[in-house]
């Protein structure tokens, strides 16, 4: 795959003092989904704005399938950019704003054929005389896709596709829109802070923070073997300890247990991830704890998810996290408050944190 | 019970205020404009007379008076087309001032607003005289021009349609502004970065969805500024010259230098109408409009 569709090269931009991104690069392949993930204030829809053509970086280039595309203006550049507000214009009914951006380049004819082909695309062939007032945010969403997608963009910029839909519409979008994506071969890129969302909607993404990128890789890479800290923390329920070396192997004091790797470590102390779908959890009436990688503790909170129940796990100065999948439909099987458990883990699913 | 009685008060005192202001007046000015004039104080009959049995004594000759002379017609249509012309212009000035001032940030924001507002707070008369000042023979205006060469004698500047245009744009000019502003400030700043991502350059997303979006703004301050124009009395008055006479001009004279009352009634009145009637229509023509397009 040509992995230089598009590339970001040292962006950096400020606003007065305020410094949003910090020397990006990025590059990205040609029809790849590609997630920009961070909270509020960490530079991700500046980077997009950029990619937009709506801000100027202060220094660096874009180059969009071989074009620098850096000073060009937003309507010269061949790509298009959904807002997170829609921005559907108020003012022109549904047809109208989806043959907004080619109403110059076609014929009457042409445009009516391209705007009922759009329209079935996306299911809203019964909308088009509708008024923008008068549609549903599910609605809004599937207009402002297909008025960007009528001008077949080399690249789509999404800033929060999801982010004003319900909770049930936002699955079902989602599945749609990476069916789309597949079906159309169109690179997009997405901003967004819902890391469930960037995980099920990319097929690559960056993990944003104060105006740095510190991740760049596959949902599943990041999840399981995050570098950093952050990332850990951010993605997912992470338990993090703390280990030093001892003897041939570790010791965490918050646990009071020994711990082997499947690795070697430069330093002598560092933080280890252990997810907590990792960690075995078993009656402590048919076992003792081994001399590593397992502790006994006492369940301190239990949330049943259906799936899955939640159990918060007190050893000595820590609370584990341990998700624990509900094979059987007994509920006895469920551990009560209170009760002492056994939990264990292999020596895989250590992650160490590199910082 | 007594806060019912407050609130029902409360909602009706603008029509009060419409009736005792506005309608009253109008009825009188009407009653004197078909009253038969005569010499003395006041100087028109009675509508009704007793003396000999009841008798209506009214007559509609003030209107044929004045509509058929071209006198009154004419001085009407120059303030029509006057109106016409100030307000094209505040709104060619006021519009990217409004626009600008809506898009700046809050603290420009707020500065740009007090600029607009600070004439306000000197006399209307005294700005007037200020431009009369400027623009006289020997004003600052024509030194400078002298001084820099560009003319060999002083240019005649005062006393005529220009300045009359000139002085009523720049004394109408917030009256644009404001209301073009409380519109504009609502504006979603997305719509304009969406229309040019959509391929429309400046100009082209300026008529496609600025100028549309802000229809009713534009309404709003073209009225607030025409509707005044038209009976604008004191800048023509002082600023303009014999080249052409004004509606507001002619009602002054027929009043109080001819003291004809019933026919400068009929006058008044008649410009009421003829002024109040389309921009009735219009409104609800636009009302109509604006619901249908849901701006």
């Amino acid at each position: 795959m040509d992995n230089n569709f598009l590339v970001i090269e040292n962006i950096s931009k400020s606003f007065g003092d305020n410094k949003v991104l910090e020397n990006i690069n990025l590059n990205i392949s040609k029809s790849e989904f590609f997630g920009l993930l961070g909270s509020s204030g960490s530079g991700k829809t500046t980077l997009l704005r950029i990619l937009g053509g709506f801000e100027k970086p202060d220094t660096g280039r874009v180059i969009l399938d071989g074009t620098d595309i850096t000073n060009l203006e937003p309507f010269d550049r061949p790509l298009n950019y959904m807002f997170q507000s829609y921005a559907l214009f108020p003012h022109l009914n549904v047809f109208n704003n989806l043959a907004f951006g080619i109403k110059e380049n076609f014929t009457q004819k042409e445009i009516e054929i391209n705007v009922r082909n759009i329209a079935e695309l996306l299911s809203i062939e019964d909308l088009l005389n509708r008024r923008i007032k008068q549609l549903s945010g599910g609605e809004q969403q599937r207009v402002a896709l297909g008025r960007c997608l009528i001008k077949k963009p080399k690249l789509l910029l999404l800033d929060e596709p999801l982010a004003a839909l319900d909770k049930k519409l936002r699955s079902k979008t989602q599945l749609e829109l990476t069916t789309l994506q597949k079906k159309l071969k169109i690179t997009f890129v997405f901003v967004t802070h819902d890391q469930e969302e960037a995980m099920s909607l990319s097929d690559r993404m960056a993990i944003m923070k104060n105006g740095l990128i510190l991740e760049c890789s596959s949902p599943e890479e990041i999840y399981e073997n995050p570098k950093s800290l952050y990332t850990a923390n951010f993605i997912g329920i992470a338990n993090i300890i703390e280990i030093y070396k001892k003897d041939e192997n570790f010791y965490s004091d918050d646990l009071g247990i020994n711990l082997k790797l499947n690795k070697e470590l430069k330093n002598t102390k560092t933080n280890i991830l252990l997810r907590p779908e990792k960690i075995k959890i078993q009656s402590i009436n048919n076992l003792k704890t081994s001399a590593f990688n397992s502790f006994s503790g006492e369940i301190l909170e239990k949330s049943y998810l259906g799936s899955f129940t939640r159990y918060e796990i007190k050893i000595k100065n820590m609370i584990i996290s341990v998700l624990d999948q509900n094979f059987n439909s007994n509920s006895n099987y469920n551990f009560p408050k209170g009760e002492k458990v056994i939990c264990s883990w292999e020596s895989d699913s250590i992650k160490v944190l590199e910082d | 019970m007594k806060n019912k009685l407050f609130e029902k008060y409360f909602v009706f005192s603008p029509y009060f205020w419409l009736v005792l202001f506005f309608f009253i007046p109008l009825a009188i000015i009407f009653k004197i404009s078909i009253s038969v004039s005569e010499w003395g104080m006041p100087p028109y009959q009675d509508i009704f007379l007793f003396d000999n049995g009841f008798k209506i004594n009214t007559t509609f000759e003030n209107y044929v008076y004045i509509f058929s002379d071209y006198y009154y017609i004419g001085s009407f249509v120059n303030s029509l087309i006057l109106a016409l012309i100030s307000t094209f212009f505040c709104l060619l000035i006021g519009f990217p001032l409004a626009f600008y001032i809506a898009t700046s940030n809050i603290r420009l924001r707020n500065i740009l607003l007090v600029l607009v507002v600070i004439p306000f707070w000197s006399s209307f008369l005294l700005r007037v005289y200020a431009w009369k000042i400027i623009l006289q023979n020997n004003g600052i205006l024509n030194v400078i021009l002298l001084n820099l060469g560009i003319t060999s004698e002083p240019l005649q500047l005062l006393y005529n349609q220009y300045a009359v245009i000139m002085g009523i744009v720049y004394t109408y000019l917030p009256l644009m502004i404001l209301p073009l502003y409380g519109y504009l400030n609502k504006f979603d700043l997305n719509l304009i970065e969406a229309s040019k991502d959509l391929g429309l350059n400046r100009i082209k997303t300026f008529f496609k969805v600025i100028l549309p979006l802000s229809v009713p703004g534009i309404v709003a301050g073209s009225l607030l500024v025409f509707i005044p124009v038209v009976g604008e009395f004191i800048i023509p008055e002082m600023l303009g010259g014999s080249d052409r006479l004004y509606y507001g001009k002619i009602l002054w004279e027929e009043f109080f230098v001819n003291r004809n009352w019933p026919g400068a009634s009929a006058l008044a009145f008649s410009g009421i109408i003829i002024l109040v009637l389309p921009i009735v229509i219009f409104q609800i023509l636009y009302s109509r409009w604006s619901q249908k397009n849901e701006i």
